[in-house]
Parts: C-alpha cells; sequence; structure tokens
C-alpha cells in the first residue's frame, strides 16, 4: 500500500483558485495538517483536507481575473443590466417574446431529435458505403413499380459472376414456412409460447449486416442444416444465465421443426431497419424439389457487400444480364408474356444499406420504414414555428420602441456611438433568447416523455454529447442575433434632438413591416389548420369508410394450427357459444400481418396467348364468406357438401381482369396446382390500406387453419372470450390462447398516417399559439397607443362595439389577406398528398374556407380581449395623465 | 481609526504570533488558536486575518525553512512589529481602563443571584 498522501483532486482544485505566490506556503500548511489529523483520526483527514481548501476560497486568496478590469467588459456588463431591467419593467411583452420563443425553440428541438432518430437508421456498419440490397425495378410508364423479393437461384449467380461482388446474403423476412411467427419452445421445457418475427437467412448475412454475437461466431451460427440464431433477448428470457448453444429448438410441435441453436447474437440495434429475434438458417433448405435452383417463385431479400473501390452504377448495368440471361429465359421457355414485360422495362437496382429507411416509401418490403418527405415536413414546420417566435420579438421590438427611444436619445447626446447602441440591443435580444433555451430546455424534458409515446419513438436529449451545449448556445446567440438585428438598427437610427423634443409616435412608424411579418405569421399559420384539418378528415374518412365486412364483430384467435387433428372439434365447441354466430379457419384476413401470396391466372387453355391475372390465392374453410359478412354478388357461395372439382369465389375485381361475361363455372389454372372452378363472385372488399387499390383475390377451400375468426354478438364481448379462454384452454393446456380483435387489428394498418396526422396537430396548433401570443402582444400595443385617442371618443359618445372595431378591424383585414395567400397553396399541396391514397376525400373548398374561419376566429379572440379592455375602460383613466 | 482597530479573532491572532515567535506561521497558529481557545478554526480563516493584519501594518513577514512534514515547501513565518506591538498594548490599556471604571458591587450581584 502506498502512503496515504492528501487527495489530489483537493490540491487541484486550490492551485487552480489560489494566487501563485500563496501556493507554496498554504500547500505546505494543509500538508501539515493532513498529516497531523492522519496521525489521530486516520479516517478524517482526508475529509478535513477538503474542508481547509474549501475555506481558502476567500477573497484574500483568490487569483485576480484581470478582464473583470477591461472596458469591455464593463460595457458588457452594462448592457446586461440594461436589458435585464427593461426585461423586468415590461412584464408581459417580455413574458410574450420569451414565452413564444420558447415555445418556438422546444418545438424545435423535438423535432430535430425526432428527425436526427430517422437520419440515424443502419448507419452502425463500420463497412455502410460498400453495402447494399438489391430491388427490382419495373419501369412501366404507366405503373413503375419496385420490390425487394428475388429468385432463390440469384445467390449462385451473382457469387460466380461478378467479380466486384465480395459477399452475397439472402434472407426472407416474412410468413414463409417456419418464418414468420410460430407457437415455440424449447427441448425439455412444456410451456408453448407465441413469438414473432423469424426470419429465413443465409449465413452470409450476418457478415454482412454486421451482426455482433454475444455467443458463437457469425461464421459457425448458421453454417449447419436447421440451426437457429437467436437474439440476447429471447436467449436470457428461455435459457437463463446459460450458453445456450447447441439446444433445440421446436417450433409448432412440428417434428420437422426441430432448430439448434447455433449462436446468440446481439439485439439488434433500435435504429436499424432489420428488427428480429430468431434466424433460421437456410443452409440445406429447399423448400420444394428444385426450388433452390429455380427462377421462379421471388422470396428472397438479398444484400450484397462490394469489395471496395468497385462502382454500384456499373454493377447495375452489368446486372441486366440477369434478366437477359436467366429471367427472360426462364419464363419463355413457359411461354409465359410476362416474359416479354420483363425485357422492355425490368431492371436491377442497388439501394445502399443507410437509405432502406427512409428511402423506401415505393418499395414494398417488409420493414416499418420512415420517409424522407416526413423529416422534410418537419424540418420546415420546425422553422415556421421558430419564424413565427422570431417574429413575434421583432415586432414587439419594434412596436414598443417609443419606450426605448429617450433612452436611445439619451444615449447619443452624452456620446453613444451607433455600433455600441446596437451592441446593446443585439446582448438585449441574446439575453432574451438564452433565456428562452434554458426555458425550452426544461419544457422539452418535461414533455418528451409524452413526445415519445405519440411519436412511437424513444428519443432522449443528448446533455452528454460533448456537442449539446456548445451547440445550444451557439444556436441561442444566432438566434438573438437574427431576430435582434432588425431592430437593433430600427431602434438606433432615432435622431436624438426629435426623440428628446417628445416626439415619441414612433412605434407606428413601422407598421408596414409589421404587417407584412403578421401576414406572414397568419398564412403559415392557416396553412398549417388547413393542414391539420384535411389531414384528419381524411383519417376519419378511411377508418370510418364501408370495408365490405363486418370488422367490428370478429374475433381472431391465433395459433389454430397447433391444435393439429384436434382443430375441427374445438372450432365446433367455439360455435355452440351462445354468443358465437360463425367461426371459420383460414390463413388470410383482410388485416396486415396475415398470410399474403401471390399468383399468375390464366383463364385454362389461354397461358400461352394471354398474360396473366397477379392474384392472391387465400386458403379459407366454407364458412369464411359468411363469417366475414361477404357479399357474394353472382353464382354461390361454397357448397359444404360440394368440396370436390377445386371450387373457389373470385372478387369483383378478378372477375373484371379476366375479362368474361359470366365467370361462373369458368376453370382458371395457376399451372401449379389442378385448375379451379369459379363458384362466385365476391363483393370486392378492402385487404389492404386504403392507400392501394383492390386486386384481384380468390379463395379456394383448403390449406389454411392458423387462425380461427370468431363473429359474435358484440353484446358480451367479456363472456365470449372468458368462454373461448376456457375452450382454448381444454384443447391446449401448455399454450397460452392469443387472440386479437379484427378492428383493432384493422386500425393498426393506419397507425404510421395517425401517428403523422396527431404530431401534425399538435405541431400546428403550437405554432398557431405562437402567432396569437404575438397578435395578443401588439393588439395590447395598438390599445395602448391609442388610449387618449379612445378615452376622447368615448367622451364623445362612441360606443364599446365602434371602439371594439376600430382596434380589431386592421388586423382582421392582415388576417384575411393572410387566408387569401394560404388558401391556394394549401390546396395544391393537400391535393398532392391525397392524390397518394387510392380511396381519398374530395377535396373541397369547405375545408379550406372551414381552417380559415378557425384561425379567424382564433385571431378573433386573441385581438378581442385587449380590444374590449380598450373599449370597456373609463375614460378618465387615460385623460387624467398631464 | 477604523483601519487600525482590533477585533477579537485578530488580537488573538496577534498575541499568538508573539507568543510563538519563530514557529508563528498559518498552520501552527491555527493549531494554537484551537488549543488556547477550544474553538476550531479553518486555516484559512487564520490566514486570511494574518494577511489584514499585514495590510494593517501590525505584521510582517518573510519566508522561512522547509520541513519533510510539508512536502519541502517553504513556511511564512509571521512577526509583530512596532505598530502591531502598540496596537495590542493600546488594546489591553483600553480594556484595563473600562475594567477600573466597572463598579466592583456588581460582581457581588452576579454571584448573589
Amino acid at each position: 500500500m502506498n502512503d496515504p498522501r492528501p487527495p489530489k483532486l483537493a490540491e487541484k482544485l486550490l492551485l487552480r483558485f489560489i494566487k501563485e505566490d500563496l501556493a507554496e506556503e498554504v500547500l505546505g500548511d494543509l500538508d501539515e495538517k493532513y498529516y497531523s489529523v492522519l496521525e489521530k483520526h486516520p479516517k478524517k483527514a482526508n475529509r478535513n483536507y477538503w474542508y481547509q481548501v474549501l475555506n481558502y476560497i476567500r477573497p484574500f486568496a483568490l487569483k485576480k481575473t484581470k478582464s473583470k478590469y477591461s472596458k469591455l467588459t464593463i460595457m458588457f456588463n452594462n448592457n446586461f443590466k440594461v436589458a435585464w431591467r427593461s426585461m423586468k419593467r415590461q412584464k408581459m411583452y417580455s413574458a410574450i417574446k420569451i414565452g413564444g420563443f420558447s415555445i418556438g425553440i422546444m418545438v424545435c428541438l423535438l423535432i430535430l431529435l425526432y428527425i436526427n432518430d430517422d437520419l440515424s437508421y443502419d448507419q452502425q456498419y463500420q463497412e455502410k458505403h460498400r453495402v447494399y440490397r438489391l430491388v427490382n425495378h419495373m419501369n412501366d410508364p404507366t405503373d413503375t413499380e419496385r420490390w425487394t423479393s428475388f429468385s432463390p437461384a440469384i445467390k449462385k449467380v451473382l457469387e460466380s459472376d461478378y467479380p466486384e461482388i465480395e459477399t452475397v446474403g439472402r434472407l426472407i423476412p416474412f410468413d414463409w414456412f417456419n418464418g414468420g411467427n410460430n407457437q415455440m419452445r424449447p427441448e425439455g421445457q412444456d410451456i408453448i409460447t407465441y413469438e414473432e418475427g423469424f426470419m429465413y437467412a443465409d449465413p452470409e448475412l450476418l457478415d454482412i449486416l454486421e451482426v455482433q454475437m454475444v455467443y458463437g461466431s457469425t461464421e459457425n451460427a448458421l453454417s449447419n442444416p436447421k440451426s437457429i440464431l437467436i437474439s440476447e433477448d429471447k436467449a436470457s428470457k428461455y435459457f437463463p444465465g446459460e450458453n445456450p448453444i447447441g439446444k433445440t429448438i421446436i417450433l409448432n410441435e412440428d417434428t420437422a421443426a426441430h432448430y439448434t441453436i447455433g449462436g446468440v447474437m446481439k439485439n439488434f440495434p433500435k435504429n436499424s431497419h432489420l428488427q428480429t429475434d430468431f434466424l433460421l438458417t437456410l443452409v440445406g433448405e429447399e423448400f420444394w424439389p428444385g426450388e433452390q435452383s429455380s427462377w421462379c417463385c421471388s422470396n428472397y431479400n438479398t444484400y450484397l457487400r462490394l469489395y471496395d473501390g468497385s462502382n454500384p452504377t456499373q454493377l447495375e448495368s452489368k446486372l441486366l444480364s440477369i434478366r437477359d440471361n436467366h429471367l427472360v429465359p426462364h419464363f419463355r421457355q413457359r411461354g409465359n408474356l410476362w416474359a416479354d414485360e420483363l425485357e422492355k422495362f425490368y431492371s436491377i437496382e442497388l439501394q445502399g444499406v443507410t437509405d432502406i429507411h427512409l428511402r423506401s416509401t415505393d418499395i414494398h418490403s417488409e420493414f416499418s420504414k420512415g420517409d424522407i418527405t416526413m423529416v422534410w415536413l418537419f424540418g420546415i414546420i420546425a422553422i415556421i414555428v421558430l419564424a413565427l417566435a422570431s417574429i413575434n420579438f421583432i415586432n414587439l421590438s419594434t412596436a414598443k420602441s417609443a419606450n426605448r427611444a429617450k433612452e436611445v436619445g439619451l444615449r447619443k447626446v452624452i456620446g453613444s456611438g451607433k455600433s455600441t447602441l446596437v451592441f446593446q440591443f443585439l446582448t438585449e435580444s441574446i439575453l432574451y433568447s438564452l433565456v428562452s433555451f434554458i426555458l425550452a430546455i426544461i419544457l422539452a424534458v418535461i414533455l418528451l416523455p409524452y413526445f415519445n409515446i405519440i411519436a412511437e419513438k424513444s428519443l432522449s436529449i443528448p446533455f452528454l454529447e460533448w456537442w449539446f451545449i456548445p451547440l445550444i448556445i451557439a444556436s441561442a446567440v444566432i438566434i438573438g442575433v437574427i431576430s435582434g438585428v432588425y431592430p437593433a438598427f430600427y431602434l438606433t437610427a432615432f435622431k436624438p434632438l426629435s426623440v428628446l423634443r417628445g416626439d415619441t409616435s414612433r412605434g407606428s412608424k413601422s407598421a408596414g413591416l409589421r404587417s407584412v411579418l403578421v401576414v406572414f405569421q397568419f398564412t403559415a399559420s392557416i396553412l398549417l389548420i388547413i393542414g391539420a384539418v384535411v389531414v384528419n378528415e381524411q383519417m376519419n374518412y378511411i377508418t370510418r369508410k364501408k370495408v365490405g365486412f363486418d370488422k367490428d364483430q370478429i374475433l381472431i384467435i391465433h395459433g389454430t394450427n397447433t391444435l393439429g387433428q384436434k382443430a375441427e372439434s374445438f372450432k365446433n365447441e367455439i360455435k355452440q357459444l351462445s354468443s358465437v354466430e360463425e367461426v371459420s379457419y383460414s390463413n388470410s384476413l383482410p388485416v396486415e400481418g396475415t398470410m399474403r401470396n401471390n399468383n399468375q391466372f390464366w383463364i385454362e387453355g389461354t397461358s400461352t396467348t394471354k398474360e396473366g391475372v397477379g392474384a392472391q390465392i387465400w386458403g379459407v374453410d366454407e364458412d369464411y364468406v359468411k363469417t366475414m359478412g361477404f357479399k357474394v354478388v353472382m353464382g354461390k357461395d361454397f357448397d359444404p357438401t360440394l368440396t370436390t372439382g377445386n371450387p373457389i369465389l373470385i372478387n369483383q375485381t378478378m372477375a373484371k381482369e379476366l375479362g368474361v361475361e359470366d365467370p361462373i363455372g369458368v376453370l382458371v389454372t395457376n399451372k401449379f396446382e389442378p385448375p379451379y372452378r369459379i363458384v362466385g363472385v365476391i363483393e370486392d372488399f378492402h385487404y389492404e390500406t386504403m392507400r392501394d387499390e383492390i386486386l384481384s383475390l380468390c379463395l379456394r377451400l383448403q390449406g389454411g387453419n392458423s387462425l380461427a375468426a370468431v363473429r359474435f354478438n358484440p353484446q358480451n364481448v367479456d363472456e365470449t372470450l372468458s368462454k373461448a379462454t376456457e375452450i382454448w384452454e381444454q384443447f391446449a393446456p401448455n399454450q397460452a390462447i392469443r387472440y386479437s380483435f379484427m378492428d383493432e387489428k384493422f386500425n393498426a394498418m393506419y397507425k404510421d398516417v395517425q401517428r403523422t396526422s396527431r404530431i401534425f396537430n399538435i405541431f400546428s396548433i403550437l405554432a398557431v399559439f405562437v402567432a396569437c401570443t404575438g397578435l395578443f402582444g401588439l393588439s395590447g400595443f395598438m390599445a395602448e397607443q391609442r388610449r387618449k385617442e379612445i378615452s376622447i371618443r368615448k367622451v364623445l359618445g362612441a360606443s364599446v362595439h365602434s371602439i371594439f372595431r376600430l382596434l380589431s378591424s386592421n388586423f382582421i383585414r392582415l388576417v384575411l389577406i393572410s387566408f387569401v395567400i394560404a388558401a391556394p397553396i394549401g390546396y395544391h399541396y393537400l391535393e398532392k398528398w391525397l392524390e397518394d391514397f387510392e380511396y381519398r376525400i374530395p377535396l373541397s373548398w369547405g375545408f379550406i374556407a372551414m381552417a380559415g374561419g378557425i384561425g379567424l376566429l382564433v385571431a378573433l379572440i386573441t385581438v378581442s380581449f385587449e380590444s374590449l379592455k380598450a373599449g370597456f375602460q373609463n375614460p378618465v383613466q387615460g385623460l387624467r395623465s398631464e | 481609526m477604523k483601519e487600525t482597530g482590533l477585533g477579537e479573532f485578530e488580537e488573538v491572532i496577534l498575541l499568538l504570533v508573539g507568543i510563538l515567535a519563530e514557529e508563528a506561521y498559518a498552520f501552527r497558529l491555527a493549531e494554537e488558536f484551537e488549543s488556547q481557545t477550544k474553538r476550531s478554526v479553518s486555516i484559512g480563516a487564520v490566514h486570511s486575518s494574518l494577511s489584514r493584519l499585514e495590510d494593517k501594518g501590525f505584521l510582517t513577514s518573510e519566508m522561512g525553512a522547509s520541513t519533510a512534514s510539508r512536502g519541502g515547501r517553504r513556511k511564512r513565518i509571521y512577526s509583530i512589529t512596532a505598530a502591531g506591538e502598540r496596537a495590542l498594548q493600546s488594546a489591553k490599556d483600553f480594556r484595563v481602563s473600562l475594567w477600573s471604571q466597572y463598579p466592583q458591587l456588581s460582581f457581588v450581584g452576579i454571584l448573589n443571584q
């Protein structure tokens, strides 16, 4: 052990503040004290040393700071003092300036955090500049389309034919054999648990996406057939405190689905486009004979890492050879006319991994995505709100200039130069800005948890980052200067003589500019209101629109495929319940998150002469149509007694696309299964979001039992649920029931739109609020300026009504001008936004008028407060001075 | 007048400087103060008082020898000036003159209570 020494930190502190010529003796004295205390009370020695050091913080011992005496500092201190005093003298105006400012800055801060989070996606890979995802691009001029799934055989070709490609890894991120959602249990445990998001992946993908490992290595984790890689979270859930490598996981009680754990990976970071807890290996998988070497059936997302220095654009053009050598011949050989389309319009693009999150809005893929246009939109809102707050500052400062005119005049007489005066007023606005920033940060800290709930993010303010505090201070100064520069020059332009002579009607001189700024504020506000109104209307329209089935009365029980043989009796028991009307098994329901597929259909015998009709085919049972409440418009529903002959039902869109007058009895084929006979046509219903058109769909009678849709009487929901749970427990004692309500699932499909509209609403309200505080301040000022005039008018018999009109008409005129400017701009951009939706409200001028009305009303209320106060005041109050 | 006056604490420190003579430096003075008065004091407080007394001209100081227990650092040894002696003397005289005017009887009064 070392000998005890006085605490280093305390010594350092002492040396920081103490005069140099005292340092030696003081350190010596304190050392002596330290060792003498150490002898008697060893434990107290350190504490005492600190005590002694702190007791040296006395004026006589402190270093003299020279700058205290420099002229500049004195001037600065004085400026500061004057600014502080004027801030205190005018409490209401200061409160409006600072309040508006801090709300503006807070909005900015929250939005910047939001944007920053969106922009941080997939930045974690070291080699991100050479990691790409392949994207199919069909550049048909009438209908351009981009999607990410490729044929299985593409991997070998990419590896062998393109020297610039270092590694290729494929991924199947959706419901596909054992991918998607499963009922799982570790071997040797009884409890079966539902887990989501299983994906198939090549071992190379771990290397490309730089997956971090806890146990095992990226090279070996997925290299054996039937191996599985699980996340840290799930490892500690199922195998707490142990290394699970080599253990077995069983999916869906299926003997063919035993997977051996080959490794444990760290959880994917929150800002990674790929989120999964379970990766199944593709090594040794062949989903049907010949699948891996075939060019049909695109199911594989494909990631590449290129060699350093290779040119992605060049590679893109080289990749056209895949189309020419493999895809086109494949389809042509089978007489599929798709080959011609491919030849004309198809290409393969490389998308940088960092672009996946924000620049994929038009790409069909399974990942949740952000939207770069939203990032822009929110950024613009942030700037607008900040501008509104700065305008308040400018307007109120110039309006109140009369009060400062005497001060300026006197300073000038005494000999103050213009630059020092400008400096003084800039100091003042920087002070305002700093105070507002502090308030804004406090507000943001308070509101962030709520914002996180609304935005569904987990943002935090990066106080600890080295750049945060300097950035805040720098922005405070910059914003202070920007909003202070005009008032500063305006105020210092006064001529001392005229000011001191008593010509103080100054405030109204800059009215022209103020009006322009008010118009700008209200144009922006009304635009935001229009946006909020229309977005809300569209949202209501979507969630209330008749979708073609009864989403409100359907309970979905998930995972019924694990019941195996007992499924049929389970269905019967549920059907016995008094509140249950119908039950049906299927794999697909008209809400997101259930199975989807894509097939080409031809009327039997036309597959070489005609283009196929792309359609979904859903496996259902004979009660499906009744349960969902679809309408059969032609032919008949499935007949339970007549299940032979491959009957299918098609929707109206498909009937139209097939192009036959009477589709009943027509045979169609997808060339995999024997031909289907159309027995009926059902009315179109929405099974994707309203952004998308309803596409062709058919229902067949086999192969779907993972979901039970239960149509029930909504009067006793709880009872139905508890009884269904009871029955479930008899059938599957080791497995918790998992259910959802169709309407909730349905609404979840619009979550991103709803979230956007909520954020939009909040920020619009805040923007309008900021604009109104400014208007409030201005109207108060005008009333004050014209106090004598109003008093005299009242004495002469003017009514409150006429005075109110006198004071508010000017502002109302400004708001009306703003509306005239805002209306066409708003109309234009909202029309564009609505074009995105296949099913949308018509954009009527009614909405815009309504938004204008709201803006006008808010402005009127704001202005009326001060105007009425002026109207009601006793004229004596205004006239007795002088 | 105020400038040359002595506070109670200052007076004690000044006296201690005289008593400790060659050993009169901040640490020793603080230790001595604590042992004589049973009041605790920080070295900083003593040092501050010493520098004030030096400003008033009651003390002079010079850097003295160093010892191992101070990490080889020198100490500042204070000594009383003639003015300091005078100030102490006048403070004492002032008290003595006050005591001489003090009525003896009240001692009895206090004792009787």
